[in-house]
């Protein structure tokens, strides 16, 4: 588990479970190659956008 | 002469013997200098270099050259082409070409609510574009300016990350990972709330101060993740506003959530490298606290107390002080490092680093000369 | 009337609420200016208690922060009464963070607190350079130079400041006293300075000091 994001509750910062739900149709594609490719640019993005205020 | 990817190896088995409380070989060195030093050691324009980084890897080379560290010495830097992309009003560059914060404010006292409620919408939402002019403004404009800045900066980060890979191969220093963090409430106070903001806050809203480091601490958590629990490396925490408080708002606002994600990191498996910054002297039970082997790098205070309270059950760093090599004698800022030696290395757990960074280079002054020698006296002096 | 050493210590305690609405019912009754100049006097009072407090290590910055804070807001709300009457100061600063700096909390928690001891204080603000210095020493001849800053490279550009100071020929006319983190006794001497400190308080009664 990554720490964290579990309780971050934001619109910004979508896990893959929820994005999963949003697009039924990866269902029935790769999911797992395509699971951490999303998941690293969510991450990539939520490090981009601490640092700019650390 | 040892290999470069034998030194590697040595010096990587030091830190894993620091870091897990075994006595290592020697004293681990860390150069306290930085990019902004190195590039005025080579003799080139700070504010160039930041934006041309084509020219950092002779710069590199000669301060690795020239300076002895067990660790890749480019810590702590801030580029700014991603910062004038997204117009920063929070990082900007000074006349001497060092890249500064500026007091700002990020976040409105009666935002509190809308911040506790979801800290990471409200960073995106209103704390962002006010404190970044491009980030405010038309969605197209603002996702123009992202994709930008992204890319900047991850070329940037690319270039760096390929000089260092060529420095370790070269000079056979550590190889470590590092993920950044802040305590929750210093996280408020710096880009949120601002030191005045804060310091108003606190007596103005304590319970809102105290709930927004609680909603904030899952995104303090997240931040210093590292990649993989198992590496080489520790989440860097610089502390800064403890100092500037009263005892018992340290105790009710500053210390539980801070406490939280120490201990919360530590849980995940992971080192945690804590910058004492300023003068924590009366907080030093509260530190004791913290998980076995926490490292701490402090500022001022008085090293022997810290050692003897502190240092068998963490990993004690820092006192070294920077203003010392550019005012001593060469004599004089190797007896301090004799003397910090004699206090901390006794029973391991010291890693030799600075107060502060390093953060310029006045050219007619005496602190190259002073830095390489103590660096050279703690290499020469610290086997165990 | 507005009990004055109740205010003082309000002010002391830094209890917000007290002392805006002391003030706020004083500015009501249409006051004189010379009672206006009471009130503001007796607030630089409670001023020094906050300064003694802080270097008895029972407030910290933070509380500075707040004290000057505080003080602004009570002398904005008295400045519609106090416009009648001219008040004698007791000497005058010129203040700034020297050149490649931009840190101000020190250099305006100092401020603030020389203004309430009655001194005339000219803030030149931040990434101030030498000739700024010196352009404003020679235009209003103040007693003392406060040079602030808060990352070692300030050194130098303090030394570079009493140099341009020395080749004006005005470094006589000034004490000069520097504070922020990097300065000590070592780096007060190299740059000239006549005093240095790293706590507020401390550089005010210095500076109180000199203008005896
Ligand atoms: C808070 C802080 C930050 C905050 C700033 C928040 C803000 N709103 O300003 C943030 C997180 C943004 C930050 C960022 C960085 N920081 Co910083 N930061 C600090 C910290 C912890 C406190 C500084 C501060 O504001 N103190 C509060 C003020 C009120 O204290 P003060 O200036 O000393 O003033 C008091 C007295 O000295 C006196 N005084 C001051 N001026 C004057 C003038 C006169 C005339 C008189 C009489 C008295 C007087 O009055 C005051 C009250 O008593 C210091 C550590 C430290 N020991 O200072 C590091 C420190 C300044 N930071 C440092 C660094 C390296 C950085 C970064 C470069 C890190 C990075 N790589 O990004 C960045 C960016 C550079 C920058 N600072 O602009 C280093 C500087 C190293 C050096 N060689 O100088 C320090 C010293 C930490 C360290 N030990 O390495 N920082």
């Amino acid at each position: 588990m990554l720490g964290g994001e579990d309780k971050m509750d934001s619109k910004y910062y979508i896990t893959w479970e929820e994005y999963l739900a949003d697009h039924p149709e990866l269902e029935r594609k790769s999911k797992q190659a395509i699971e951490p490719k999303i998941q690293k640019y969510e991450d990539i993005m939520f490090t981009f956008i601490m640092d700019l205020v650390l | 002469m040892m290999d470069a990817v034998a030194m590697t190896n040595e010096r990587n088995q030091m830190f894993r013997d620091l870091f897990s409380g075994k006595t290592p070989q020697r004293v681990p060195i860390s150069n306290p200098a930085t990019q902004d030093f190195a590039i005025q050691y080579a003799g080139l324009d700070l504010a160039e270099c930041q934006w041309d980084l084509t020219k950092l890897e002779q710069v590199y080379n000669k301060f690795c050259q020239d300076f002895f560290t067990d660790t890749y010495p480019g810590g702590s830097i801030r580029i700014p082409s991603h910062y004038q992309i997204l117009g920063s009003t929070c990082i900007v560059m000074s006349s001497s070409g060092f890249m500064q914060h500026p007091e700002v404010v990020g976040l409105l006292a009666e935002e509190y609510d809308q911040f506790i409620a979801s800290p990471y919408d409200c960073l995106v939402e209103t704390i962002l574009p006010r404190l970044y002019t491009e980030l405010n403004g038309s969605p197209a404009k603002v996702a123009m300016a992202l994709a930008k800045a992204m890319r900047a900066k991850s070329d940037d980060l690319a270039y760096l990350g390929t000089i260092q890979a060529k420095m370790n191969a070269k000079y056979g220093y550590a190889t470590m990972v590092r993920a950044l963090t802040e305590a929750p409430f210093d996280f408020l106070a710096d880009f949120l709330r601002s030191f005045k903001g804060i310091s108003g806050d606190v007596r103005r809203c304590p319970d809102k101060v105290a709930a927004a480091c609680e909603a904030v601490l899952p995104l303090m958590i997240k931040k210093g993740t590292l990649p993989n629990s198992s590496m080489l490396g520790a989440t860097f925490i610089p502390l800064h506003m403890a100092p500037y408080l009263r005892d018992k708002d340290f105790a009710t606002l500053y210390w539980p959530t801070f406490k939280k994600l120490v201990e919360t990191l530590v849980g995940m498996g992971q080192k945690v490298e804590l910058f004492v910054e300023q003068d924590w002297m009366r907080y030093l039970d509260y530190l004791y606290e913290l998980p076995e082997n926490t490292i701490m790098r402090f500022e001022y205070g008085d090293a022997k107390l810290v050692k003897e309270k502190l240092g068998k059950k963490h990993i004690i760093s820092g006192f070294y002080p920077v203003t010392l090599l550019q005012t001593g004698s060469k004599q004089q800022c190797v007896d301090k490092a004799k003397e910090l030696l004699d206090i901390l290395a006794p029973g391991g757990k010291y890693w030799w680093q600075a107060d502060k960074s390093i953060i310029n280079l006045d050219v007619n002054g005496p602190v190259v000369e002073n830095l390489r020698a103590v660096l050279d006296y703690v290499h020469e002096n610290g086997s165990y | 009337m507005i009990d004055l050493q109740v205010l003082t210590q309000a002010v002391g305690d830094l209890d917000e609420k007290a002392i805006l609405t002391m003030v706020k019912d004083f500015v009501a009754t249409n006051p004189s200016g010379e009672d206006a100049q009471k009130v503001v006097f007796a607030c630089q009072q409670g001023m020094a208690i906050v300064g003694d407090l802080f270097e008895k290590n029972e407030y910290y910055v933070g509380d500075l922060i707040f004290a000057g804070e505080l003080l602004s807001q009570t002398i904005d709300l008295l400045k519609p009464v106090l416009s009648s009457v001219v008040t004698q100061k007791v000497g005058s600063i010129v203040i700034g963070t020297v050149e490649g700096d931009l840190h101000d909390i020190g250099k305006n928690i100092f401020g603030s607190m020389a203004e309430a001891a009655g001194f005339e204080v000219y803030d030149l603000g931040i990434d101030v350079s030498p000739g700024a210095f010196v352009e404003k020493v020679k235009e209003v001849k103040p007693q003392i130079i406060g040079m602030s800053g808060v990352l070692t490279l300030a050194i130098d550009p303090m030394k570079n400041t009493v140099k341009a100071l020395n080749e004006a020929g005005l470094r006589d006319s000034v004490k000069i006293i520097i504070g922020g983190n990097p300065v000590n006794a070592d780096a007060c001497k190299q740059i000239g300075a006549d005093a240095f400190t790293t706590n507020a308080a401390e550089g005010l009664k210095t500076c109180q000091g000199w203008v005896k």
